[in-house]
């Protein structure tokens, strides 16, 4: 039982940092339709600078350098890329951030090579035992750095005048320019948001248990994929809800692997992807997203 | 007159593409199959992406499937790893074929999701692709991969074994030579077939689905059925492609068919120009011929630093490339390579064919507009209440 | 004279760079004005709203002659933020309210360019007392409201903007005569606070009750303006919306319409057009019933027309006979099929083809790839055999190349057969369209408005191909239309709805008398 317990409290915790990555997904793909397949590098972007710049100026400014860093990334793509498209579309947007994700992480392979990076992260490698329940401190200070940027979301999406301008713009784009929405400015903000919640998923993602910054830091972005997918595409709260579900089920296949040897080694690896497949066929819009409305 | 005109630069292909092996030394003839190879695979997803408009990331799987169909099915009777000894011809076919079964199990799911939301759902079918060459051992070798037998018909080998010797004009005609011609011969049946497809009833109506499903339904046609042939015909190509991956590579492992090659597919169509055969067909002999090229000539190009030193060695070289030209036709090329060339051809002045002048509007396009994949905008919306 | 808010001058707007929507419009709104732009669908109205608004280039179109200005200030490289912080708000067509937003929400992204937290309050006050029934639903998401509601909201999410000139398009499209007049009154209140309003309406009646002024927009041009009194009294309106002319519409003698039609069309099959049977339909979206309990019957080879005011769901009712909406309840057959019952391409199969009133085209194919796929049924070869390239594939598909040929010459467009559809004319589209519907050699053709937007002489045209068709073909045809003459001059049988209920039914002449339908067309006093 204490077993299944800490799986499931790693599972919950790995699933909120999943969350955050996938919705910065959402939040791209409603304020510019873009597929953003370059979150993983922009993720792995602000990693490295806090891998980098934590030993000369500290930790938690290095952290400030690559929240802005991964953000003021986002904000650039989009608006040196994406918005002088030949033809803009999604499909094509689709492709050219495969594009930049190649020529991102190309590059910061080239400046990491082989090293592991350390990320200097001051909770280090300790361990919190409760009633032989254990979990990482790192993975509990993610869980709640998680609940608090959630929160923090919460009110700026039904606060704020920013926040409802852009949930109008992500509705009705066209209808919104006409309320004097600026649809580059709400663009700017969602990749500027989902920059800066990258980087937070991607130092917490490089934290103990994990050695630290590689440049498979990248991949976990895409990890993320089936629980966008799952929550429905355009829904900030079926992202969080797929993250959850995504991490539950990876750290149950993962811990209970040898009972579950007839489905073959390295099942965290397809488990999510597994899930996501069979979702679909029995709702293609995903948990929580709208069934698109056809208009004739 | 004209007509002959028009299929000169195919013929000067054709001619160019049987002349080379007798010019060309191995490095050349190895990268030649590679991305003949690919250029099969990039066929068939341009008829996904481009006639269809749907986006798939999961070419690796079938194209995975295609291989180890490929090797399982010829492989000889007996060891590890082994197969059921069937003619090598055989072999291709079945690859096509289990390739094109599996893209029709996936029918619930292609059927059913438009444009990116299927590239997204794909992108399960490449780490499943990968659990099943892993585990799957007995018939995938595992990890490490399997080796591929040769092809050969009854009484030739396309190895460099039997007949021991053949020369053609003075060049030796080693194994590389002879499954050049093989390669080439499932090329031009694939694009021939590819335009075949795109100019019939079936291609029209993925087209017309592509531009407006309500419209395509209107007609009669099925439109999830429609979207489900695309991707299974598609599903043929990859595993044909990759039945030819397993003959060019001549052994087969897990790593080469990871979500990079169908991004390295989805590249090829775009660079191309999407839904065009012969553009296909470009962006597939770029992407695979760049990294070969440049890693093969590393040591004559004088800025190149040696691999691991951390400055700017060829693969590191040949990635940015890669990048940088998918940025530049995104952003520059409209309609990829093949838009582009068009537009060269429409530039010079238009015979006069007695028809009136296009309508009276100031700013007529000079270009054909590429097929997107999003749904074209309409101008005005329905006029009542819909929800 | 006073210096104009709003003047436009020969003004011209293309869309996709090749389709022409206006030419040569001039306009001018005074301060403290309300002027209305009248016209039927296709006119080009929504175009001119979306010029004035800078919002043209989210739908592809671009303004290529002509000017705008507004306060004196060009607006040629302006964007629609500017437009709206410079005051002047547009209130979309079908309202658009942000349907998962709050009411409060709504308001919110309405006055988003107002910073000033106190003329925010202001705004807020003004709009609640206007419209009571927002303060009550506040924290209601918008796309449970009403119809009347939804465009209680569209205005108030406008007018949070505090605009000096306040654009509306069609604000009573889809509402009951009550609400409409409801409209009306807030319209009017509207202006005595001072805004100034320019209005687009299809409902002539409404349009002409608030107006001081009024235009009349066709076919991207304006053939008719003057003080909205003046107006209402000519018979010039009065004929163009019912069609009660004294030209009376010409059977075949029109200048460039072909007298005979000397091209045959051929069946390959022996399918005979049936009886449609609709019985008691009704559609609800949501809130928003569209339909309510209509029915009607179409006898075999005949021509039947439904008519009515915009919203009155006519679109509706042909997207439930094609498949593309699902009726909420009532059935339709069509012969012993219930067509209710199945999905589009089931209902093609019983040889029921359309065409859709926001023209359905592949752009970037040509003409006769366009016109084959029409042919998706009638052809029988399997997709092995064509894509082999067969020789009976490749007989057939010259048989059908050949089949296209003739309705393309039909039609008036074989020397368009090779050309791309994205180079054609509105017009030429609209051809097309229709082609591609009759290609499949229907036994029931449904027609989504398919003269709008064409001139008077082209719609001659296009009624004498409906009506060879119909006779070489034993066609039974469906016609939704606003061109009246059209209409009246080819329907054997007309079924007229307002406000999704059917409330007149009867050949031509019979139609054109009804006092409902009088009041319908033209309001209250008309009748």
């Amino acid at each position: 039982m204490t077993y299944f317990l800490t799986q499931l409290a790693n599972g919950l915790s790995y699933g909120l940092i999943l969350g955050l990555i996938a919705v910065g997904f959402v939040i791209v793909f409603t304020s510019t339709g873009v597929l953003n397949f370059a979150h993983g590098s922009v993720l792995l972007t602000g990693a490295y600078l806090v891998a980098i710049l934590h030993d000369p100026i500290g930790f938690w400014p290095a952290v400030v350098v690559g929240i802005l860093g991964a953000a003021l990334l986002g904000v650039l793509i989009n608006a040196v890329l994406v918005r002088n498209l030949a033809e803009p579309n999604p499909g094509t947007a689709a492709i050219l951030m495969l594009g930049v994700d190649i020529l991102l992480l190309t590059e910061l392979t080239r400046r990491i090579g082989n090293r592991v990076l350390p990320i200097g992260a001051p909770w280090g490698a300790d361990v919190i035992a409760i009633g032989g329940v254990t979990l990482p401190t790192s993975r509990a200070i993610a869980a709640g750095v998680a609940v608090v940027v959630f929160a923090l979301l919460w009110y700026l999406f039904a606060r704020t005048d920013t926040g409802v301008a852009m949930r109008a713009a992500a509705a009705d784009g066209d209808t919104a320019s006409l309320m004097g929405i600026r649809l580059s400015r709400t663009g700017a903000t969602g990749w500027a948001l989902a920059g800066a919640l990258a980087a937070i998923a991607g130092v917490l993602l490089a934290s103990f248990p994990a050695p630290g910054v590689a440049p498979t830091l990248a991949i976990s972005a895409f990890a993320a994929i089936p629980a966008w997918v799952l929550g429905g595409f355009d829904s900030v709260v079926g992202a969080i809800v797929g993250g959850l579900i995504i991490g539950v089920v990876t750290a149950l296949a993962v811990g209970y692997e040898a009972e579950l040897h007839v489905l073959g080694r390295g099942l965290g690896e397809v488990v999510p992807y597994a899930v996501m497949i069979i979702v679909l066929l029995v709702r293609p819009s995903g948990l929580f997203g709208r069934k698109e409305a056809v208009r004739v | 007159m004209s007509d002959l005109l028009r299929r000169l630069p195919a013929i000067v292909g054709l001619v160019v593409a049987l002349a080379l092996p007798l010019l060309f030394n191995d490095f050349w003839l190895q990268t030649g199959l590679f991305a003949m190879a690919a250029v099969v695979g990039a066929i068939g997803l341009t008829l996904l992406v481009g006639v269809a408009g749907q986006l798939s990331l999961g070419h690796a799987f079938f194209a995975a499937l295609g291989a180890y169909t490929y090797a399982w099915t010829v492989g000889e009777v007996g060891d590890r790893a082994a197969g059921l000894g069937l003619p090598a011809v055989l072999g291709i076919v079945l690859a096509g074929v289990v390739a094109a079964a599996a893209g029709a199990l996936f029918s619930p799911i292609s059927g059913r999701l438009r444009g990116i939301y299927l590239g997204l759902a794909t992108v399960g079918l490449v780490f499943l692709a990968r659990h099943l060459m892993v585990n799957l051992e007995a018939y995938t070798g595992g990890f490490n991969g399997r080796t591929v037998e040769p092809f050969s018909v009854p009484g030739f080998s396309f190895s460099n074994s039997d007949p021991d010797f053949l020369a053609v004009a003075g060049v030796e005609f080693g194994g590389l030579h002879r499954l050049w011609y093989l390669f080439l011969v499932v090329v031009l049946l694939a694009a021939w077939l590819g335009r075949n497809v795109k100019a019939s009833r079936t291609g029209r109506a993925l087209a017309n689905v592509r531009d407006s499903e309500a419209a395509a339904a209107a007609m009669g046609i099925r439109v999830a059925r429609a979207k489900a042939t695309a991707f299974v015909i598609s599903s043929a190509y990859a595993g044909v492609a990759g039945a030819l991956m397993a003959l060019a590579y001549g052994r087969i492992a897990p790593d080469l068919f990871g979500l990079q090659l169908s991004i390295d597919f989805l590249v090829m169509i775009v660079l191309g120009g999407l839904g065009s055969i012969a553009g296909a067909a470009a962006g597939a002999v770029f992407v695979v011929t760049l990294p070969l090229v440049l890693a093969q000539y590393s040591s004559e190009l004088p800025f190149l630093a040696t691999p691991g030193s951390g400055g700017l060695d060829a693969a590191t070289l040949a990635r940015l490339l890669y990048g940088a030209a998918i940025l530049a036709v995104l952003l520059f090329l409209r309609g990829g390579l093949a838009g582009a060339a068009r537009r060269l051809r429409h530039r010079r002045p238009p015979r006069d064919t007695g028809e009136p002048p296009p309508v009276a509007a100031p700013t007529a396009p000079t270009a054909t507009p590429e097929p997107s994949l999003s749904h074209p905008s309409v101008p005005t919306r329905s006029k009542e209440t819909t929800p | 004279m006073p210096d104009p808010l709003l003047l436009v001058e020969d003004l011209a707007v293309a869309y996709d760079g090749a389709v022409q929507a206006l030419r040569g419009v001039a306009l001018r709104v005074d301060p403290g004005s309300v002027v209305a732009v009248l016209g039927s669908n296709g006119a080009g109205k929504t175009t001119l709203l979306r010029a004035i608004s800078r919002s043209l280039g989210d739908v592809g179109g671009s303004v290529t002659a002509g000017r705008i200005s507004f306060a004196g200030q060009d607006l040629a490289r302006r964007d629609a933020s500017w437009a709206v912080r410079a005051g002047l708000v547009q209130v979309p067509e079908g309202r658009r309210i942000f349907r998962d937003l709050t009411v409060e929400e709504n308001l919110r992204a309405g006055g988003y360019t107002v910073r000033d937290a106190r003329a925010r309050r202001e705004a807020t006050d003004r709009v609640l007392d206007l419209f009571p029934i927002l303060a009550e639903r506040s924290h209601q998401r918008g796309g449970l409201l009403s119809g009347g509601q939804q465009q209680m909201l569209a205005m108030g999410r406008a007018l949070m903007a505090s605009p000096k000139l306040l654009l509306l398009d069609e604000p009573s499209l889809g509402l009951a005569p009550q609400l409409v007049e409801q409209i009306g009154d807030i319209i009017e209140q509207i202006h005595a606070q001072g805004t100034s309003v320019l209005l687009i309406e299809q409902n002539a009646a409404m349009g002409l009750r608030v107006a001081d002024r009024a235009y009349v927009l066709e076919v991207g041009a304006v053939t008719a303006e003057g003080a909205s009194a003046e107006l209402a009294g000519t018979d010039d309106i009065r004929n163009r919306y019912l069609g009660v002319s004294t030209t009376s519409p010409t059977r075949t003698t029109h200048e460039d319409a072909p007298v005979d039609v000397p091209v045959h069309l051929q069946r390959t099959s022996g399918a005979r057009a049936e009886r449609l049977r609709v019985e008691d339909v009704t559609v609800r979206f949501g809130g928003i019933t569209a339909l309510s309990g209509v029915s009607f019957t179409i006898e075999p080879g005949t021509i039947h027309a439904l008519i009515g005011p915009n919203g009155a769901g006519k679109s509706t009712c042909i997207n439930v006979l094609g498949g593309a909406y699902r009726a909420t309840s009532g059935t339709v057959h069509y012969g012993d099929a219930e067509v209710t019952a199945l999905p589009s391409h089931r209902i093609a199969d019983l040889g029921v083809a359309r065409t859709f009133q926001n023209i359905s085209l592949s752009l970037e194919a040509t003409v006769e790839d366009n016109l084959l796929v029409g042919r998706h049924r009638v052809m029988r070869t399997g997709a092995s055999a064509q894509t082999l390239r067969l020789p009976h594939a490749r007989k057939e598909e010259r048989t059908e190349r050949t089949a296209v040929r003739r309705i393309a010459s039909l039609l008036g467009i074989e020397q368009l057969l090779g050309r791309a559809v994205h180079t054609l004319s509105y017009g030429d589209r609209k051809r097309v369209e229709m082609g591609r519907a009759l290609a499949a050699e229907p036994t029931l053709l449904l027609l989504d408005e398919p003269v709008a937007g064409m001139t008077h002489g082209e719609s001659q045209v296009m009624a004498d191909v409906i009506r060879a068709a119909q006779q070489e073909l034993g066609l039974s045809i469906l016609l939704v239309e606003h061109d009246m003459p059209f209409v009246m001059g080819l329907a054997e049988q007309i079924t007229v709805l307002d406000f999704g209920k059917r409330i007149a039914e009867g050949p031509p002449d019979h139609v054109q008398r009804d006092p409902e339908v009088l009041r319908a067309y033209l309001g209250s006093a008309a009748a």
